[in-house]
């Protein structure tokens, strides 16, 4: 059994991180912050699109890649690593396989009742009580909500006019929301690894007593934690994505069990790089931020750790003979 | 309109580099595209789309059958690339490098070759001319733009204080300048293409050469010692009494930058 991403995933992966280095930097997340609403920039994400990327999960018939979930997750995990604002997971994870190519940008209710560029989308996905519909950005009414990571650019929506329905199909809205914590969790794990990497280049430059910080044991257990966490989540992260590539009957609970791992670790990260950055740490000047304050919002977003957590007990549960 | 581009693979700049025992750089890991080579796999798909028709081809040197770097053009848009990997060539000097390119671009018969104006990791900057005086084509250096009208080539040519506008007939060489075009990133449907992609591997007596006249054994040269580059010297402080923009002003123009 091989556990490592093929070769093709890595190509994609590397394809999109060289990109994001050069189109993703923090200049771009911080424009986002103070862009107004529906003047998101698109640079990067035209570049992502005309790279392939919000088309990997649309079958080829339907002028896509017709690839599956363990080809995206890798992408995500650098679409993390560079807190990149646009939505990418509600685009290309969740609304692409059911939109099909060249939709543009799709916001979402479905990770939330906040809406990430709601204003910025082409169309909004809904959930709709038992269905999920489309609608143009026009027949809803958005307010302009106040969050922890401004480069989310959230909103909360007014009940939509004549939405379209999609489907009623519960198995299709499951696998919809499980798409949507999967690529989440992915994100996380990006996340985390760009706070862990950002930070451990902090404390190996700056210096107290005549050494570099890093070079304290006590700064080295924390960043050890950190590192340890997010290794742990990783693997669980690819596992959901072949789990629901394969479409197994174990999906729910692997998807489950890589959101709530991701959020964890990513959150730990983020709590062991603010205190090794110390007090700049906490300045907007310092691009943790950044990272930090998309980590909080999405560890909340498309469920958090006490709802997947609890989502995994029952999986287990209801596999334990009768007594 | 068939383009041949010369593309190096070298060592990942972002890696610390290693040398071999006989002090030259160690190729053994993963190479990539150089950087200063997508300029030219650019700017020959922008003639061909130009030109409604034709292809580029990639000439490469690399140890091992390397090609993760040629993979990288091909996905840009090269439809086949010619790779020279024969352990003869260990310790080639940049003479060897052009004969061998030579060879390998004349079986080609391109309508145009270019190139990069130098490599990130050797920059001798002088393979493209000896490229040109080896197969006896006109060669153009520093292009900034390249034009092609019927038979003939058109190129602004980068100098220190504008550039000059020259002409020649094909086929020729032209080494272009890097930032001049925006290298296209590869599509994950070029990534898929690239795989399937005709890469003809060569070797140094396949091209019809003498192994006794490339590789270390016909290098003319030796790499004697490897030092440090110098550590950069301290600046140069000047305490403002209100004149101090003077010093600046002819910082700048002993510069040419004004």
């Amino acid at each position: 059994m091989r556990f490592s991403w093929s070769q093709d995933q890595q190509a994609f992966s590397d394809a999109v991180r060289e990109l994001l280095a050069k189109e993703g930097t923090p200049l771009v997340v911080r424009a986002a912050w103070d862009a107004p609403p529906g003047h998101l920039d698109r640079g990067v994400w035209d570049s992502l699109d005309a790279m392939g990327v919000l088309a990997v999960l649309v079958p080829e018939a339907a002028g896509g890649l017709g690839l599956d979930e363990t080809f995206l997750v890798p992408i995500l995990e650098e679409a993390g690593r560079v807190a990149l604002p646009h939505p990418i997971v509600e685009t290309a994870m969740v609304a692409a396989p059911l939109l099909g190519a060249g939709i543009g940008m799709i916001a979402s209710d479905l990770g939330g009742p906040l809406v990430p560029c709601a204003a910025d989308a082409d169309r909004i996905l809904l959930h709709q009580g038992d269905t999920l519909a489309v609608t143009d950005g026009d027949a809803v009414e958005l307010t302009a909500a106040t969050t922890v990571d401004g480069a989310r650019r959230a909103a909360t929506l007014s009940t939509p006019r004549h939405p379209e329905v999609l489907t009623d199909d519960p198995a299709v809205i499951a696998l919809a929301l499980d798409r949507g914590a999967l690529g989440t969790a992915a994100m996380l794990v990006g996340l985390g690894q760009a706070m862990l990497d950002l930070t451990v280049d902090y404390v190996s430059q700056r210096q107290q007593f005549g050494v570099p910080i890093g070079s304290f044991q006590a700064v080295k257990h924390h960043l050890t934690n950190a590192a340890l966490a997010l290794e742990f989540a990783r693997p669980a992260v690819a596992r959901a994505a072949w789990s629901v590539a394969q479409s197994t009957p174990t999906r729910a609970r692997d998807v489950s069990m890589a959101k709530a791992m991701a959020s964890d670790a990513a959150e730990l990260v983020g709590r062991q790089a603010l205190q090794c950055h110390g007090a700049i740490g906490y300045t907007v000047e310092a691009d943790l931020h950044l990272y930090l304050k998309r980590t909080w919002a999405l560890a909340r977003a498309w469920g958090d750790t006490a709802h997947h957590t609890d989502r995994v007990t029952h999986a287990l549960e209801a596999d334990l003979p009768s007594a | 309109m068939h383009v041949v581009v010369c593309v190096k693979q070298i060592p990942d700049p972002a890696e610390p580099g290693k040398l071999e025992g006989d002090l030259t750089l160690d190729r053994s890991g993963k190479l990539i595209l150089d950087e200063s080579d997508s300029y030219g796999v650019e700017m020959a798909l922008q003639l061909v789309d130009k030109a409604g028709g034709g292809e580029v081809t990639l000439v490469s040197m690399a140890p091992n059958n390397e090609n993760s770097g040629l993979r990288t053009a091909l996905a840009m848009g090269a439809a086949k690339a010619i790779l020279i990997s024969d352990p003869l060539l260990s310790g080639a000097g940049a003479l060897d490098t052009a004969k061998v390119l030579a060879a390998a671009i004349k079986s080609a018969e391109p309508d145009l070759v270019l190139t990069a104006t130098e490599s990130s990791d050797g920059y001798t900057g002088t393979v493209p001319e000896q490229i040109a005086a080896l197969l006896g084509l006109p060669s153009i250096t520093f292009a900034k733009e390249v034009h092609i009208d019927g038979q003939s080539v058109n190129v602004r040519r980068q100098t220190e204080d504008g550039y000059d506008e020259v002409t020649c007939s094909l086929p020729a060489v032209v080494s272009v300048t890097a930032g001049v075009v925006e290298p296209r990133y590869p599509s994950f449907k070029g990534i898929m293409a690239a795989k399937s992609k005709p890469v003809e591997e060569q070797t140094v007596v396949g091209l019809g050469l003498d192994p006794a006249r490339v590789g270390v054994a016909g290098a003319g040269q030796e790499i004697v010692a490897v030092e440090d580059a110098p550590v950069r010297e301290a600046g140069e402080i000047i305490v403002d009494d209100g004149e101090a923009f003077t010093n600046i002003v002819s910082f700048l123009d002993g510069l040419k930058l004004i």
